[in-house]
């Protein structure tokens, strides 16, 4: 193409971007920017912002809140996002087979996912209600004394995995499809090879279906790093906020639009950022030799 | 899964089916049934007695649609008018921008596509604060040019639209999504549109779109439930409570002093869930299929 | 579960379609915010105001009447009553916004952080040009009136308006202590005789394991435990009217989380933690019903004595009239001594940004009229906030205990909460460690002494942004 007609064509291929252009320069660019510019501040909201040097980053250092919500959040990703995986491709295997009314369990197991979080929070802490929930009814029937799931400390953790779990429909469904396309001759060939269904799985599914798998761990740890909606509704109370229950996100939400620290809630925004982004090059760079692509190269 | 027996396999399924679906169940049945027996935790699917199970679920559900303090039915409107503007919005900003990055040719197409995908990482609490700033900042600016007190119709603080404006300008994860459709349609219609005088926004409109309604209508169907489920947003944009979507409407009936009313609160949220489901019924293929190709990348 | 069928099709595409229309419809003519009665105010050109308040069921009926009393005694205002739920928090962020409300009802201990960011408008000149002075209050109320201005080491500036006043104390039922042989018209003075209550009320379940199942508490300090923080007090004879901070120092601007009162007080609860078992005492509390329903505790019976305001005798009042309850201020550790007892009140602001701040004061005026201010305090069961009260508003006052309220409001020992900007954010970090107190975690005092840095903390990093602000420290 001539210089000219080049031109033009990039000036044609801008307009067609302009939407997302302007609405990513205005609505992600300017507040990230923002942002960063904040968390060198203090910022109360309702006073303009007053240069503060680092002492928003070094508060957070010396802040024990602060380590408090990055323990809580460090295992609720340690453990929900394996557990996930793991559920997720089991109950992929199981339901995505040759089984009579397919669509029937694979839609009871996808359905949570459409439940907004805010419902499903309040259904869930009325489920693990000490005393009058019905998770410890059942227990009860066995003769297990059920623990106080949502307040006693040591339970907060195992019922935010299991809320989460709650939620794994989705990656199932990305899984079931994955699986599909696995060719069948690899499935014979391991057959010839006097592989068991078991090792079948291990070795033929599993990596065939890496790519998926690499696709939900990064999507699922994001989501575990910034939750929010479920732990605010069931662990921040007026008599009091659950110790167990405080993670990174309420806090920053907190910082900024309840005690008036928004400089403060900026820092802690680019070190969350900062951590996604490791954790993301850290699973690519595991995946490089975990994650096996057909045709060789890395995905489309 | 050869690995198990038939039988077991069945008992396998419906178990898991069964938790997945017991708390929505419980949920319903809580909704049934009158506040103090609902409180108590007993064991039992119907309220007793089953057979005022009727009366009791409509008493139920007409307090909450009824209900001064928390609108159902107000929260509902504001809830379908973000909805909708925000699903047209999204649906067609993100078609026109999916169709410049990749039925137009033009140097930089790669670059900005790269930087729309490198945007689906950037996480929202890094923005959502001065995002508030920065709608604050737009009505500041409105206010120095004049529009505002002029106009106040297009004041952005204190109304629903920060919750729908955004998606005007297109959703990175919905421009990948349809940009990939629009690579697996042949060139050759372009080609043939062209030499019938058709322009580039003729064949866009009049072609390329309606040829895209499959994928269209994944996206249309996964953001009106992103936003129908949204709680951030407006938690942090909506202060005035005549503005509360169902979302944030459902917070306020957990009470202030422990008071919740768990019967109503089970029949707002199986309310405000129930369009999705049958949303989902209607459409189950569409969702399966664009969640797998989500996956698929 | 798939309709592959053409039909299923049509009738699925059908169904969509419906779906649609319908909602379409009832996003354009379903109902909207405000009322019919607003909507006609503003085309009859009056000016409608926006009053955001906490209240519901009949706190909230009462404020309504006050002001449909006021929208018909005139016809340039309308006072719209919108029920905001979580006040504190979105009026900050509304007013933030540039999109406040007109009047917004806050609780007390909201006003010293909105007055320090500017968020108020000062009543100082506005407020006396309606007839409302400070001299009209009773005096243990003014204290949340004023506060320091933003930025100045001036006096302190009037910010708001008093529109109901409650203080906390000691209710007992009358007959669990006729049951267990206490004196029913003499409630426990002195800490040792809340103790002894309390152990002759505690009634355990036979034969049960461990312990034995709690059947009934004496005073349980998680019901309702909304106010973790206020034992320090009593342990130190009173707050800063009595020469004791409290928990918080406002002169050294402190926390004093660490001082001997409150570790006392704070090993005095986790006694009786420990006393009624962990186990046995968290079941026990999920046995509770709500707070505003007949099973209710205290009316229930399950718990002998709380610490409650006095808008607990509506709770009374509407499930179980025939309650015999009794009040007295919360014991101290000597007995002696004007009653201790923390004045928790409700206010009315003007926030910054108010469009018509005359018209505002205008309605707040109204509001503490005498025959105002009585309905909402009879309403609310809670005494006026006026210095002045007129008899017959005393005499059939609906709570039997109303004059320990207002004998708490004229004493020199009653304490507000602390007056500091961060109170919200050293309540939360408070109240979780409280919870850690009761829990038995650790011993109380090294939980204390372990929050007194961080409260501390919170209260130097203000102070330090106050300086970066160029405002006087402690001013």
């Amino acid at each position: 193409m001539s210089a000219a007609r080049e031109a033009r064509a990039t000036l044609t291929g801008l307009a067609w971007c302009a939407p997302w252009l302007i609405g990513a320069a205005l609505f992600l660019f300017l507040p990230m920017g923002l942002s960063v510019y904040y968390s060198f501040t203090d910022y109360p909201l309702l006073e303009p912002p007053v240069w503060a040097g680092a002492t928003n980053y070094a508060r957070l250092w010396d802040d024990p809140t602060f380590w408090r919500v990055v323990r809580n959040t460090a295992w609720f990703v340690a453990l929900s996002v394996p557990a996930g995986l793991i559920v997720g491709v089991v109950l992929a295997a199981l339901l995505g087979g040759r089984v009579r009314l397919a669509r029937l369990w694979q839609a009871c197991v996808f359905i949570p996912t459409l439940v907004p979080v805010i419902a499903g929070a309040m259904v869930w802490m009325w489920l693990f209600n000490g005393e009058l929930g019905l998770v410890n009814r059942v227990l009860g029937l066995v003769g297990v004394r059920g623990p106080a799931w949502l307040v006693d400390e040591t339970w907060v953790l195992p019922s935010m995995v299991i809320m989460s779990l709650w939620g794994v429909g989705q990656s199932v469904v990305i899984f079931i499809a994955a699986m599909q396309d696995v060719p069948a001759y690899l499935y014979e060939a391991g057959r010839l090879d006097g592989m068991n269904p078991a090792r079948q799985f291990w070795h033929v599914t599993v990596p065939m279906i890496s790519p998926q798998i690499l696709f939900s761990a990064i999507v699922s740890t994001i989501n575990a790093v910034q939750v929010f909606a479920v732990p605010y509704v069931l662990f921040r109370k007026p008599d009091g906020q659950n110790p167990a229950g405080h993670y990174y996100s309420m806090y920053l939400y907190e910082s900024a639009f309840v005690y008036g620290q928004m400089g403060y809630a900026c820092a802690m925004a680019w070190l969350q950022m900062l951590v996604i982004i490791a954790l993301t090059g850290l699973m690519f760079w595991a995946s490089r030799r975990l994650v096996h692509y057909r045709g060789g190269g890395a995905g489309a | 899964m050869k690995a198990i027996p038939r039988a077991a396999l069945y008992v396998l399924l419906v178990a898991i089916s069964a938790a997945f679906v017991l708390p929505l169940v419980w949920m319903l049945s809580t909704s049934i049934k009158p506040e103090a027996q609902a409180a108590s935790g007993a064991m039992r699917l119907l309220p007793e007695p089953a057979g005022d199970t009727l009366t009791i679920a409509a008493e139920n559900y007409g307090k909450v649609w009824n209900d001064p303090a928390v609108r159902f039915p107000l929260y509902l409107r504001n809830t379908l008018i973000v909805a909708a503007l925000s699903v047209v919005g999204m649906t067609l900003s993100s078609a026109v921008v999916a169709f410049g990055l990749s039925r137009v040719r033009w140097r930089g197409r790669g670059v900005v596509f790269a930087l729309v995908l490198g945007t689906m990482m950037i996480p929202f609490p890094v923005i959502m604060a001065p995002l508030f700033v920065v709608f604050r900042g737009l009505d500041g600016a409105m206010e120095a040019v004049g529009l505002l007190p002029t106009f106040e119709s297009l004041r952005l603080m204190g109304t629903l639209k920060p919750l729908w404006l955004p998606a005007w300008f297109g959703g990175a994860f919905n421009i990948f999504l349809l940009r990939q459709f629009y690579m697996g349609l042949p060139a050759e219609l372009d080609e043939a549109a062209r030499i019938d005088g058709c322009s580039q926004w003729g064949i866009f409109w009049r072609m390329i779109l309606p040829l895209s309604r499959p994928a269209l209508a994944v996206v249309a169907l996964f953001h009106f439930i992103y936003v129908w489920n949204d709680f951030l947003g407006p938690l942090i944009f909506v202060n005035d409570q005549d503005q509360f979507t169902l979302a944030r409407g459902l917070q306020l009936y957990q009470g202030q002093a422990g008071n919740t009313p768990w019967n109503l609160l089970m029949a707002a949220s199986a309310m405000m869930i129930s369009p999705i489901l049958v949303l989902f019924v209607l459409t189950q293929r569409t969702f399966v299929k664009g969640v797998a190709s989500e996956g698929l990348k | 579960m798939s309709v592959g069928t053409r039909a299923g099709t049509m009738t699925r595409r059908a169904a969509l379609g419906a779906m649609a229309a319908g909602g379409l419809g009832f996003a354009l003519l379903g109902p909207r915010g405000g009322g019919a009665a607003e909507r006609q105010a503003a085309a009859s050109g009056r000016i409608v105001l926006d009053y955001w308040e906490k209240w519901t069921r009949h706190e909230g009926d009462a404020m309504r009447r006050v002001v449909d009393a006021f929208n018909q005694s005139q016809g340039r205002i309308f006072v719209r009553y919108v029920v905001t739920a979580d006040i504190g928090q979105k009026s900050m962020v509304a007013i933030a916004g540039g999109a406040p409300p007109d009047l917004i009802g806050l609780y007390a201990f909201n006003v010293p952080g909105y007055a320090e960011s500017g968020a108020l408008m000062p009543l100082d000149d506005l407020a006396p040009r309606f007839g409302v002075t400070l001299g009209m209050y009773a005096e243990g109320v003014r204290g949340v009136m004023t506060h320091r201005a933003p930025g100045r080491s001036d006096g302190p500036r009037w910010w708001a308006c008093v529109n109901t006043a409650g203080s906390v104390a000691l209710y007992y039922s009358r007959a669990a202590f006729r049951e267990v042989g206490l004196d029913p018209d003499r409630g426990p003075r002195t800490i040792a005789e809340l103790d002894e209550a309390h152990r002759r009320l505690v009634k355990r379940r036979a034969g049960s394991e461990g312990r034995g199942a709690l059947e009934r508490v004496g005073f349980f300090h998680p019901e309702p435990g909304w106010w973790s923080w206020i034992w320090a007090y009593h342990f130190a004879g009173g707050g800063p009217g009595a020469g004791t901070p409290g928990i918080y120092d406002a002169a050294a601007d402190r926390a004093t989380v660490d001082a001997p009162a409150n570790i006392e007080a704070m090993r005095w609860m986790q006694g009786y933690s420990r006393d009624l078992g962990q186990r046995e005492a968290r079941a026990f509390k999920e046995t509770f019903g709500n707070y505003f329903t007949p099973e209710n505790p205290f009316l229930t019976g399950k718990v002998g004595m709380i610490v409650q305001g006095p808008w607990v005798a509506n709770l009374i009042g509407a499930f179980r009239p025939d309650f015999d309850y009794g009040v007295c201020a919360f014991p101290t550790l000597d007995g002696q001594g004007p009653p201790v007892g923390h004045i928790d009140t409700d206010v009315i602001v003007i926030p910054r940004g108010a469009r018509h701040p005359e018209a505002s004061m205008e309605f707040i005026a109204w509001t503490q009229r005498q025959d105002m201010t009585e309905l909402l305090a009879t309403a609310h069961c809670k005494p006026s906030p006026l210095a002045v009260a007129s008899e017959s508003f005393l005499a059939n006052h609906p709570n039997r205990g109303v004059r320990v309220h207002y004998d708490l409001f004229r004493s020199p020992r009653a304490f507000h909460a602390p007056r500091t900007r961060v109170w919200q954010q050293i309540k939360d970090e408070f109240d979780t460690q409280v919870q850690r107190v009761w829990r038995d975690e650790a011993p109380a005092e090294e939980i204390m002494r372990a929050l007194q840095p961080r409260a501390q903390a919170i209260l130097d990093r203000a102070a330090e942004q106050r300086r970066r602000r160029g405002g006087r420290v402690g001013a």
